[in-house]
């Protein structure tokens, strides 16, 4: 048995020593991706597939370079998708040497290109696995315990090269998996609203977000809006995920852009073929347009701001008019600055 | 004004096949695309009790905001009865609150088996694939934990081999007496496999696909020819019913207006 990331031995030992106070984290997103992201790291990727993924902190992350990282998610699209982009560009920069997923591409938007790329040239290697088996082994993570048992999907090709081990429950005798705790070196999670503390109130579906920051040894949290502390903790009860388990605070509003973030902007259909475009021509052998997309929208800018800053005005505020999903929209006061 | 629609699409033919095989006051655990429409449908016609379920958290919304362009898109949440993430979600199936699932793959075999991960050869190739797939998903989880799941495909030979290259979904594996049960599921597997051509079940003893109905403009034998393997011809398969007039208006102007998936055409 190997494990990815920390061992639950080592993730608890972690957490012993680690500073819990309450403190104010908030640092710039630089900063953050250079202190907490090292080359070799395991990296828990939040959100699913386009929504909340965390794409300010990945875009930092190319910026900066990282290699050898391991990316583990449960669905994911355009966070994985703008690594490998990265990797596929410039592979001593920035490279990925092993995902475990459960499915990476981009629903309506299409298949993921890169994915295809890496595989297909044997450029990375992968632990395929279930929806439920990655939310389940954050969740075993976040539990402390080194295993949590599943009853699916048993009978699949999955288990012949992951790690779960099938064996008879002790007391119904019938066969079940055993899945393998995850503890990422580093949770990116992006999130509505945080405070200066770290605590997280997440609107919408929490996906796994809380099992995967709380499985995590470290935490890099980026939020659209920074909101009062005396707002977050009016609902404790609504707080997704809780100070102590976060290490940096960044608010970067559109830090989930071109994706969603529920209650404040919807898939941008325009930007994310775009993007996806880029990566399929590169598939098929024509670098030129995935080269200059990093250098317009990432190598070419400094911050999300600066992409931000690079889409029409009328593209953003389309995808704010038509995000249907609600928020507690009066229960906080945004923080001043 | 004639009963039936002249000019109905294949996509408009799976998603009326869909929507009249769900049962009205049943929990649904859909996927992107087709299976919201058709959930969509059966709530406008026969099943307005129809609960769905998102893998991303989402139980019971109103699909009225538009079609989500993802099971974790906010258009899954509006006016959900309950709203948390996927280990919620499927810890649910696994409970047994779920009667049905919508699942697909590039390709099935006569058990019911999908592959969503990878063509080539397995395992020797895993780190090689001919082509790469998205991968599973939820769809195994569904696959395995659902009571009973609808499959959706494109009716290819090539989609339809008696071996398939991986089993990401597990159907009736190898088609042996109880061998889900052996294996230690909770769901009892696939129910239904609607394609563009013909509407298919599962024998009882073997466990093979056998063909229920055909689709309008296709015959036992234009069904067999575009599948890959052997299928098992009952005596009573019958010629389903068109989409009437009035379930393609409820598609094409109510459910999906802007077109997102049901003039999207089948990948070939």
């Amino acid at each position: 048995m190997y494990w990815t990331g920390l061992s639950p031995d080592e993730a608890r030992q972690f957490l012993a020593n680690k500073d819990k106070s309450k403190r104010d984290k908030r640092i710039s997103l630089k900063e953050a991706v250079q202190k907490y992201v090292k080359d070799g790291d395991n990296l828990g990727i939040a959100g699913f597939v386009n929504a909340r993924q965390p794409i300010a902190i990945v875009h930092e992350i190319i910026r900066q370079g990282r290699k050898d990282l391991t990316l583990s998610f449960q669905s994911a699209g355009l966070a994985p998708e703008y690594l490998a982009g990265a990797m596929c560009l410039d592979d001593s920069k920035n490279s990925i040497k092993r995902m475990e997923l459960a499915y990476l591409a981009h629903e309506a938007f299409g298949i993921s290109p890169l994915l295809r790329y890496l595989t297909e040239n044997s450029l990375i290697e992968l632990e395929d696995w279930s929806n439920y088996n990655m939310s389940a082994r954050f969740k075993a993570g976040s539990m402390g315990l080194p295993f949590i048992p599943c009853r699916s999907p048993l009978g699949s090709d999955m288990l012949k090269t992951n790690r779960a081990v099938v064996q008879d429950c002790p007391f119904t005798d019938r066969p079940i998996m055993l899945l393998p705790a995850s503890h990422p070196n580093v949770a990116l999670v992006h999130v509505q609203e945080a405070d200066i503390y770290g605590n997280c109130r997440i609107q919408g579906p929490t996906f796994t977000c809380p099992e995967i920051a709380m499985a995590s040894a470290h935490c890099i949290v980026t939020c659209d809006r920074l909101i009062e502390h005396d707002d977050m903790t009016r609902y404790p009860n609504r707080i997704s995920i809780p100070y102590f388990s976060v290490d940096a605070v960044i608010e970067v509003p559109y830090g989930a852009y071109p994706g969603n973030s529920g209650g404040l902007y919807y898939y941008d259909e325009k930007h994310i073929p775009e993007f996806r475009n880029a990566c399929e021509k590169f598939r098929k052998g024509d670098r030129a347009p995935l080269q200059e997309y990093y250098d317009n929208y990432i190598f070419g800018v400094e911050n999300t701001t600066g992409f931000i800053n690079k889409i029409p005005l009328s593209q953003i505020q389309y995808v704010e008019k038509i995000e249907p999903g609600i928020r507690l929209d009066a229960a906080y006061t945004v923080l001043g600055s | 004004m004639p009963k039936y629609s002249e000019d109905f699409t294949p996509q408009e033919m799976i998603v009326v096949a869909g929507s009249r095989t769900l049962i009205d006051n049943k929990v649904v655990f859909a996927g992107t695309g087709l299976p919201m429409v058709a959930i969509t449908l059966a709530q406008l016609t026969h099943g307005p009790g129809i609960v769905p379920v998102f893998e991303a958290g989402a139980v019971g919304p109103e699909l009225s905001r538009g079609l989500p362009l993802s099971v974790g898109g906010s258009r899954t949440t509006y006016k959900a009865n309950y709203l948390l993430g996927l280990n919620s979600a499927f810890e649910l199936t696994q409970r047994g609150f779920c009667d049905f699932g919508f699942i697909g793959g590039a390709e099935i075999d006569p058990y019911g088996n999908l592959n969503s991960t990878m063509m080539g050869s397995f395992p020797d190739g895993y780190n090689k694939p001919k082509t790469r797939l998205p991968g599973s998903g939820g769809a195994s989880d569904m696959a395995c934990s659902c009571e009973r799941t609808i499959i959706i495909m494109v009716h290819e030979p090539r989609r339809f081999n008696e071996k398939i290259d991986y089993i990401t979904s597990p159907g009736y594996l190898d088609g042996s007496p109880n061998a889900r049960w052996r294996a230690g599921m909770a769901g009892q597997g696939p129910y239904r496999v609607i394609t563009t051509k013909a509407i298919m079940g599962f024998d009882d003893e073997t466990k093979r696909m056998k063909l229920i109905a055909t689709l309008p403009g296709e015959t036992v034998e234009s069904v067999q020819e575009a599948t890959g393997f052997k299928l098992i011809i009952p005596d009573d398969v019958y010629a389903f019913e068109p989409p009437t007039v009035e379930e393609v208006r409820l598609i094409r102007e109510v459910i999906d207006p802007k077109g997102y998936f049901v003039r999207k055409k089948i990948k070939e």
